[in-house]
């Protein structure tokens, strides 16, 4: 009896144990099976057709494949028309038919607080497996977990083999632009490419306030500062008050900024403070504690004991030391091509009649010049599973944007914008508009907000060509006429001085010293980056100020190795080493 | 507030045993319903204040956002240690505890002063307004007073122009140390005293008046009758102000400092809020900004246990 029922148990036990483990098999190979099926079907195509272009003839997949991803929606690329998502719209709709290429969504979050990061972080530290292409904007913190992941591919080759000329070229504007993701020689996924020289700094300057104290525009420090000099001496605003001075600065975010910035006059002795620069060994150094560093100090101090920069500049940030300029104190302002838009149209409500002219940033009295900026034209990344089955059918798609929407010629399919009734609609007269809420009759399905099917794409805007937005100044300010779409649209937006200054930034591309750190905090800069910064911040604001003696610069350095510059200075470059 | 509650408890300890849970019983029936209105309190403080102290477990973590708070490696005290040995710690606590104390210490006097004052005025309708007034500020965020003060206190701000108007240098108000400790303060002071100012007036309304009276009668004048009437009335609730600002010592008042400092004033004025947010919120140390906060609310913990017995032996006054 006992044993009868003991072998039953056994029986029961073992037909379930086969029962669950033939569940899991199955369960596993028709997941593998739903997932690849097209690919297989793909990859037989390739077999079949010639070995290779993988299936894609003509500009297509004569048989479609499948690109899985993963997505976070953002704010500018979440309108959708009645009915569609982002896993089905026009744009995905364009590209399977197009390219025979369908994009699969894994999963899709909002992001909202950093929610795509997070996740992607999630599916890292859970081992989750990625899925084909893997799109990031964000931090560099993040782009390293994914790249020491192991999943993703090296991207040299297909870039070789598959990119187009366009896509090319933009890379090989600056191949720093491969180094923040370049491991032991490997480039190890796409940079996503922006408009480059659109951060570039020129020196503007009040010409109204040059042309009443009669002076020429300065192109070197002793210039600027008879220029400066003027300008607080000699009553350059014609009000009879002694109530102007000369440059427009604010240092309370340090030293080197996006806009009012104070870099150029240490690019004049040779070195820019709050970066890592290339030093003539050809080793990385911080700009700040440089010897250079200390002469543009001294400079700097004599300026504010001369009334030429603002009291108050240790206290302003950007934005605040731009008002300077903008409420008609200051005369001078360093920053980037775009200002005639933000934040100038404030200086001509405070003051009318004031005009402003953009100049090449002045060098120093034995000819060195510099400026920061440079950096490469890349605002993201892709990253491409090592599994995937056709990863080059990722450079196809981004080729496609690159040929077919990145400047279009006029004329061509899509002069107007991607599609009508999405991101712009055409009147009756023709004339294009994308004021929906004026004609909202000609956006059926779509309320307040016409839709971008570009920014639906992986690339966030379909693609940029790094050289268009300047190239297209250039070629406007010469006063050849606008063209194509893009041309058009540039030349009705902008202004002229906007125009005149990016000719200005790229006659000038060849001063601009970038930052050539790019990787991630190292370990040392994780625990001493915040005591470094208080550090150089600190002194060099009290050497200006001269609160401090100028000597104390000497100290500074000394306490900058000692507390741990010297440690992240050899990491820095460890990583430069390999990287390049 | 802590009287309301207080009475009954003693009622209840002064009766007899042996009806003290009849009684309690009793009360019980009575008082349900206003412990049904104190449970959406104790709740969303049980679900926003206690259950958020689990997260204190990263304190002692190498907390990394992938690996969560059930991943993360333990270091033990290792922040801890991190904390005390940076060599700027020392300066920032210092900072901290030389602003906070002032701002204690005036925080109490002024808006102590200025409820008597206020007190003696006679029209109902300037009281209003002038309590009103002074409370207004305290509505409005530091960003956007960092920008107004910033500019009044420019070298050709208001302030600087009036110095200069009357004869006086112009101060660097916001770039020298000393006075950005003493802007800091009073700045505090003018934006929070109208909150005190009401909590003492209201401690003033319960005066019975017959004391005044009885007081006059006495022959004692107006300001016998404040130091002997007025003042004493109001000291319990100074004690208690008192008390639970001191939990604050290491709070030197993050968005004040951090709309108004600059590299000029980190050696006065840079405090614990501000070096944490530049040390563990821009560079991702979560871990260590957990620490430096647990270790503030060990101290201010530790000060209010210490500072609440002292005014129980002293001033006889308890809260709880």
């Amino acid at each position: 009896m006992k044993k009868k029922w003991l072998s039953t148990l056994l029986v029961l036990t073992c037909a379930a144990s086969i029962a669950a483990c033939s569940g899991n098999e199955s369960g596993g190979s028709n997941g593998g099976a739903a997932t690849n099926k097209p690919d297989n079907t793909g990859g037989e195509a390739t077999k079949a057709a010639d070995a290779g272009d993988n299936g894609f003839v003509n500009g297509k997949y004569s048989t479609p494949i499948t690109l899985t991803t993963v997505w976070g929606l953002n704010e500018n690329g979440a309108i959708f028309k009645e009915g569609e998502t982002i896993e089905n719209n026009i744009l995905t709709q364009t590209i399977k038919e197009r390219l025979g290429i369908e994009i699969k969504y894994n999963w899709v979050v909002t992001n909202t607080n950093d929610a795509y990061k997070t996740k992607l972080r999630l599916m890292l530290s859970s081992g989750e497996k990625m899925p084909d292409v893997v799109a990031y904007r964000g931090d560099l913190e993040t782009v390293n977990m994914l790249i020491d992941s192991g999943q993703f591919m090296p991207v040299g080759d297909l870039v070789d083999q598959y990119a187009n000329e366009t896509y090319k070229t933009g890379l090989e504007l600056d191949p720093a632009i491969w180094l923040p993701i370049t491991r032991d020689g490997s480039k190890m996924a796409l940079p996503i490419l922006d408009y480059a020289y659109n951060g570039d700094h020129v020196m503007w300057v009040r010409q109204d306030w040059l042309e009443n104290v009669g002076l020429q525009a300065p192109t070197t420090i002793a210039e600027l500062e008879t220029v400066m000099d003027a300008f607080v001496n000699g009553d350059p605003d014609k009000d009879g008050q002694k109530n102007t001075i000369g440059l427009a600065t604010g240092f309370k975010n340090g030293f080197n900024n996006w806009m009012t910035d104070i870099g150029f006059v240490f690019g004049a002795f040779g070195t820019m403070p709050g970066q890592w620069n290339l030093n003539t060994e050809g080793k990385l150094e911080h700009g700040s504690v440089n010897p250079a560093a200390k002469e543009a100090l001294a400079k700097l101090k004599e300026w504010m004991d001369k009334g030429y920069i603002s009291q108050d500049a240790a206290l302003y940030d950007e934005t605040a030391g731009s008002e300077l300029f903008t409420k008609g104190e200051a005369g001078i302002m360093f920053g980037p091509n775009w200002l005639p838009a933000w934040p100038f149209p404030d200086l001509k409500t405070n003051v009318p009649g004031a005009t402003f002219k953009a100049y090449p940033v002045p060098g120093g009295n034995d000819g060195k010049i510099g400026s920061a900026g440079g950096n490469p034209p890349s605002n993201g990344y892709l990253f491409i599973n090592k599994d995937a089955k056709h990863p080059e059918a990722v450079l196809h798609y981004y080729n496609w944007f690159f040929e077919n929407t990145a400047n279009p010629q006029p004329d061509s399919e899509f002069a107007n914008g991607f599609k009508e009734g999405y991101d712009y609609a055409l009147l009756p007269d023709g004339t294009l508009t994308a004021d929906i809420a004026k004609y909202p009759e000609l956006f059926p399905g779509l309320k307040d907000k016409a839709a971008p099917p570009l920014f639906y794409a992986l690339t966030y805007e379909g693609a940029r060509i790094p050289s268009l937005y300047a190239d297209t100044h250039v070629k406007l300010a010469s006063g050849a006429a606008a063209e194509t779409p893009y041309e058009k649209q540039e030349f009705n937006t902008r202004t002229k001085e906007n125009t005149d200054a990016m000719k200005v930034v790229v006659d000038q591309k060849d001063i601009r010293m970038k930052n050539y750190y790019m990787g991630p905090l190292t370990e040392t800069m994780q625990s001493k980056n915040e005591l470094l910064n208080k550090l150089l911040n600190e002194t060099f604001s009290k050497i200006i100020y001269g609160q401090q003696p100028l000597d104390s610069f000497d100290t500074m350095v000394e306490n900058w190795n000692k507390s741990g510059g010297e440690q992240i200075t050899k990491e820095v470059n460890e990583w430069y080493d390999k990287a390049k | 507030m802590g009287s309301a509650i207080n009475e009954p408890l003693e009622t209840t300890r002064r009766g007899k045993r042996s009806t003290q849970q009849e009684r309690a019983k009793e009360k019980l029936s009575r008082t349900w319903p206003l412990h049904l209105m104190l449970l959406p309190a104790a709740i969303i403080t049980l679900i926003f204040a206690y259950v958020p102290m689990g997260g204190l477990i990263m304190a002692f973590q190498d907390f990394k956002p992938y690996d969560g708070m059930l991943g993360s490696k333990f270091i033990g005290l290792e922040h801890f240690r991190f904390m005390f040995e940076y060599p700027d710690s020392k300066q920032v606590i210092w900072n901290t505890l030389i602003i906070s104390s002032l701002k204690i210490v005036f925080g109490l006097i002024v808006p102590f002063a200025f409820a008597i004052l206020l007190n003696e005025v006679r029209k109902m309708f300037f009281k209003r307004v002038v309590q009103t007034l002074v409370y207004l500020p305290h509505f409005i965020s530091w960003v956007i007073l960092g920008a107004i003060l910033t500019d009044m206190l420019g070298s050709k701000g208001i302030v600087n122009s009036a110095l200069n108007a009357i004869g006086l240098d112009s101060v660097f108000w916001l770039g020298n140390g000393d006075w950005f400790r003493f802007t800091v303060v009073v700045s505090d002071i003018w934006q929070n005293f109208g909150f005190n100012t009401i909590v003492f007036l209201a401690a003033l309304a319960g005066v019975n008046p017959s004391l005044y009276e009885a007081a006059e009668v006495d022959g004692a004048n107006r300001w016998k009758q404040t130091t002997h009437i007025t003042v004493p009335a109001m000291i319990p609730i100074a004690v208690v102000v008192g008390t639970l600002s001191l939990g604050n010592i290491l709070n030197g008042g993050f968005d004040q400092i951090f709309n108004l400092y600059n590299s000029l004033v980190y050696d006065k004025g840079d405090i614990i809020d501000t070096f944490v947010y530049r040390t563990a919120i821009l560079n991702g140390q979560y871990s260590f900004g957990t620490a430096v906060g647990l270790f503030k609310s060990l101290i201010g913990l530790i000060l209010i246990v210490f500072s609440y017995r002292m005014a129980y032996k002293y001033a006889g006054y308890r809260i709880f």
